[in-house]
């Protein structure tokens, strides 16, 4: 099924690049370095030299910490979506909120995607997709608040969880008037799930592939990458470009990354060992 | 009149080996050029994989008329440079120049043994030989060797 994303439709074996930018002070990774809104904004001009389709802009931070309210969040990404959109016409710009107040405010500045990482928290940012024609990523958290960290979480299978969450989300979504062409699911790894959640659900991702959602993950560098190779942030891009590997055998659609050249490389030649891209360029024995 | 194309056999012509970029594209399209030139019933010369190359040819052209039309499968050697398939052998060039000039109607066809010692393509040739030898108004449209390879497009009449 084509996959419609704002503005942009993609085949249905296209992978797509996600790339995160934080206009937060404080996330895990970057630690801050595109606070600054022109830092942002070169940080955007790069992603998009390094080939990926998507942006994912975020304003506030996923672990908890300071109180962002929603002025706040709006004054940190809506301007900032409006200003990408006019520098990048054919870019795909999804917005990190679970807001719909949030939601609506980016939506009128151009963005595409509503990456809601929070699972449904404000039940109004289906609407708010419908009415501005924007695409929804529905993730699981297996319920938990937002901005909290998982403490004593478990399930009878977390799988099972995470596809019947984020299908229902989906459905709800398609109920609000979203098309089904523009939803696709993520398991959310580390939200609401402890290293051995996260771990299945990327050993298990081809049940939620074989849904028929498109899939996205959202593995980069997270904490379920550090604790299985006991590396710190900084020291986890080859464990996470492991995990990326095994995700795209299973056929996940789009990787929510810091790191895209080495993203797509890996992508790339998963797709190329599974067939279903061809070699780059083939002469070896041929000729 | 009879119709004769000779063209190498290159197995990344073939689909089934197409790669995101073509790195045979020009001889592609030379390929497909002269074999289009061919009449509607078309006698392939060539070795099993050389067979193979003409029936993607021929499929992927529309030809028509009742001209008597073969299309020759061979190329040169592949060891002509030192990454070549076969890596070099100092004789490569000479034997290639041989092989060259009797296509060009100006010379024996020089000895299929040593040929295949230098990984070329006899098959087609040795069959050109007996059936519509090399002869009259030639057109060139491809003779390079980009992989180490001695490639060559032509067809008859010119």
């Amino acid at each position: 099924m084509t996959l419609r994303l704002g503005r942009q439709a993609f085949r249905d074996d296209a992978t797509l690049m996600m790339a995160i930018v934080n206009r937060t002070p404080d996330s895990f990774y970057d630690k801050g370095a595109t606070w600054v809104e022109d830092k942002a904004f070169d940080r955007v001009a790069e992603v998009v030299d390094q080939g990926a389709e998507i942006v994912d802009i975020g304003g506030i931070k996923a672990a908890p910490g300071a109180e962002i309210d929603v002025e706040e969040e709006i004054r940190r990404v809506a301007s900032f979506v409006g200003r990408v959109r006019s520098a990048h016409p054919g870019l795909v710009i999804s917005v990190d909120t679970w807001r719909a107040e949030v939601a609506r405010a980016v939506c009128r500045e151009g963005a595409d995607v509503l990456n809601d990482a929070w699972g449904g928290a404000d039940p109004a940012l289906v609407d708010v997709a419908a009415e501005h024609g924007a695409a929804v990523i529905c993730t699981h958290t297996g319920g938990v608040q937002v901005r909290t960290r998982p403490h004593r979480i478990e399930y009878d299978d977390v799988v099972a969880a995470a596809i019947a969450d984020t299908v229902a989300y989906a459905e709800r979504a398609m109920a609000a008037g979203v098309p089904r062409e523009s939803l696709v699911i993520d398991p959310a790894h580390d939200f609401g799930k402890n290293t051995f959640h996260s771990l299945e659900v990327t050993r298990r991702l081809g049940e939620m592939v074989a849904t028929g959602w498109p899939v996205l993950v959202s593995l980069s560098n997270k904490d379920f990458v550090g604790e299985s190779l006991d590396l710190p942030v900084g020291e986890r891009l080859v464990g996470t470009l492991a995990a990326t590997a095994v995700c795209a055998l299973a056929g996940a659609r789009i990787y929510r990354v810091h790191e895209v050249v080495e993203t797509r490389q890996v992508v790339d030649m998963v797709a190329t060992i599974a067939g279903t891209r061809p070699p780059a360029r083939a002469i070896r024995g041929l000729a | 009149m009879t119709r004769v194309v000779v063209v190498p056999g290159v197995l990344a012509l073939l689909p089934e080996y197409a790669a995101l970029v073509d790195p045979v594209a020009d001889l592609r399209a030379a390929c497909l050029a002269a074999v289009a030139r061919l009449g509607a019933d078309v006698t392939v010369l060539g070795d099993a994989q050389g067979e193979r190359v003409a029936a993607y040819l021929l499929e992927a052209t529309d030809r028509s008329g009742s001209a008597p039309s073969f299309l020759v499968v061979g190329n040169g050697s592949a060891r002509r440079s030192e990454k070549a398939p076969g890596h070099l052998d100092e004789r490569a060039h000479a034997f290639d120049a041989d092989l060259r000039a009797w296509l060009l109607g100006d010379g024996p066809l020089p000895d299929a043994g040593l040929g295949r010692d230098l990984l070329a393509a006899m098959t087609g040739f040795e069959l050109m030989a007996e059936r519509v030898p090399p002869g009259g108004p030639v057109g060139v449209d491809f003779d390079d060797d980009p992989f180490g390879v001695q490639y060559w497009v032509m067809r008859w009449p010119a």
